[in-house]
């Protein structure tokens, strides 16, 4: 009879009743097989004590922060890790408009709670720093009047770049050479444009009486996402294409009135309020916010764009995200930033 | 959030913790994979019934993404504040250079090699191992034996290259 396999000896050592009995009492018989059995489980051994950390972890408090955790809307990094880790990434729910990469990127509370900011075409976007505390403070626009979803994104899966290019008229970027660690080929999804009108109340809000009424139709997408994933669905990379937000008025309310207001409501500090009058003043840029607390973000640039490069403080995340023709792109990943860089630069 | 989680975290937790620092080396760090994990999992749909599985393959891969990332910044940290090797200090100096060693070596396996070698040294069954990773359980025996003989040579190799 022939020897078994080192992986059966291996199991013979852990589980021995799982081994067949003519390869235990082989085994049992054999002295070179004993030898190997023998080497094989001092190495398990020493492999063993190698690993073991002692971990006793108290429950109580382990449950009290996941609570907490789950009260608190999720933050950008933690947007993008739930969806690196899920067995089959997908973006649902209100959180995600089709802009997804934007919406992704800002988080659910951002995304909701300035929508508002969005009420123009985005050329470009800036990095405004705000902390948790701030943004957890901000209302979102139903403390301010009526949303209404007036299209849904219905982001699906698809087969192919082709099938994606199909569904949503964009390009579809295709990353040229993968960084080390990824590999694969990626899931494609696509998303429908989502429209949302805005009612503002001047009941709620108060605000000079042309507010009272003035409807925003606020629009973004389609968008298109490729997702590289590894064994049991743990992406390491995401490339998101989306036609970036935009807003239109339909009650010829001045833009800067509405933001100045709702700038005078939210209980944002000075200083930030500041920063996003600044930013707006022309119409054409999108506030990108970063949380002090758990990104940092720097200035970069992708083949003439400029762009943001935002780097989560605890060094597992990076993302790189610019505006071109309308069009916002975003390449993020647990990759460093010079590793998004690289995959952003060499989009074809 | 799922309505099970609670009952589904106070029976897991501690054995996600452990997949985790095995990876990790450290028990802190691995609270945090763990939170991220079972944030994760309490958005998910994944079935009660193979919480055990999904939650501690999330650990492993979410530990071994940490560990890669927090290679550079534990390499830059050593060459800004090399210890000096007092001598009343030395053993845990040696303990800890030794775990930062394994971790490293740990982190130069192939990812499935990897997950099934902390996952088996987690304690999960060889059926257990094989569900998590679609794997043949004939075949779990031969990955975690290659793996642990790629870690040793791993070790052997990093040592006798310093």
């Amino acid at each position: 009879m022939r020897h078994p396999a080192e992986g059966t000896l291996r199991r013979l050592a852990d589980e021995p009743s799982a081994i067949t009995d003519p390869d235990r009492a082989h085994v049992a018989a054999c002295p070179d097989c004993q030898e190997t059995l023998s080497t094989v489980r001092k190495e398990a051994a020493l492999i063993g004590a190698a690993l073991h950390t002692e971990a006793a972890p108290d429950v109580d408090a382990g449950w009290r922060r996941l609570s907490d955790a789950f009260a608190a809307p999720m933050t950008a990094a933690e947007a993008i890790r739930v969806g690196r880790r899920a067995p089959v990434p997908r973006w649902r729910g209100p959180m995600v408009a089709v802009a997804a990469v934007v919406a992704l990127l800002t988080g659910a509370t951002a995304a909701v709670a300035t929508d508002w900011l969005r009420v123009f075409h985005t050329e470009e976007i800036a990095p405004v720093t705000i902390s948790r505390a701030d943004l957890l403070a901000l209302p979102d626009l139903s403390a301010y009047g009526d949303v209404e979803v007036t299209e849904e994104p219905h982001v699906r899966d698809v087969p192919d770049a082709a099938a994606a290019s199909e569904a949503t008229g964009l390009a579809v970027p295709e990353v040229t050479s993968l960084p080390r660690g990824v590999s694969g080929q990626p899931v494609y999804q696509a998303g429908d444009r989502v429209t949302a009108v805005f009612t503002f109340d001047g009941d709620r809000a108060g605000g000079p009486p042309e507010l009272d009424g003035a409807r925003f139709r606020l629009t973004a997408g389609p968008g298109v996402a490729a997702v590289w994933a590894e064994d049991r669905g743990v992406p390491a990379l995401i490339v998101g294409r989306a036609v970036a937000p935009a807003a239109y008025s339909d009650s010829g309310v001045d833009f800067a009135t509405a933001r100045d207001h709702l700038l005078s409501l939210s209980g944002l500090p000075a200083d930030v309020a500041a920063q996003l009058r600044a930013f707006t003043g022309d119409g054409t840029t999108l506030p990108l916010h970063v949380m002090d607390e758990k990104l940092t973000s720097a200035p970069a640039d992708v083949n003439g764009a400029p762009a943001t490069v935002l780097t989560s403080r605890d060094g597992v995340l990076a993302a790189v995200v610019w505006v071109r023709d309308g069009v916002v792109t975003a390449v993020a990943g647990s990759l460093s930033a010079d590793e998004v860089l690289t995959v952003a630069r060499g989009l074809a | 959030m799922r309505a099970d989680l609670e009952e589904i975290f106070r029976d897991a937790y501690p054995r996600v913790v452990a997949v985790a620092a095995r990876v990790l080396g450290g028990r802190d760090e691995a609270e945090d994979v763990a939170q991220e994990v079972f944030l994760s999992f309490g958005r998910s749909a994944v079935p009660a019934g193979e919480a055990i599985g999904w939650l501690c393959v999330a650990a492993a891969h979410t530990a071994l993404n940490h560990l890669r990332s927090g290679r550079r910044r534990v390499a830059r940290e050593a060459d800004e504040a090399a210890p000096d090797p007092v001598p009343d200090v030395a053993d845990a100096v040696v303990t800890r250079e030794e775990r930062r060693r394994v971790r490293e070596a740990l982190g130069r396996l192939p990812r499935k090699a990897a997950v099934a070698l902390v996952l088996r040294h987690s304690g999960l069954s060889y059926a257990e191992v094989a569900a998590a990773l679609d794997l043949s359980p004939g075949s779990v025996g031969t990955t975690v034996r290659r793996a642990e003989s790629a870690l040793r040579e791993e070790l052997i190799r990093h040592a006798s290259s310093r």
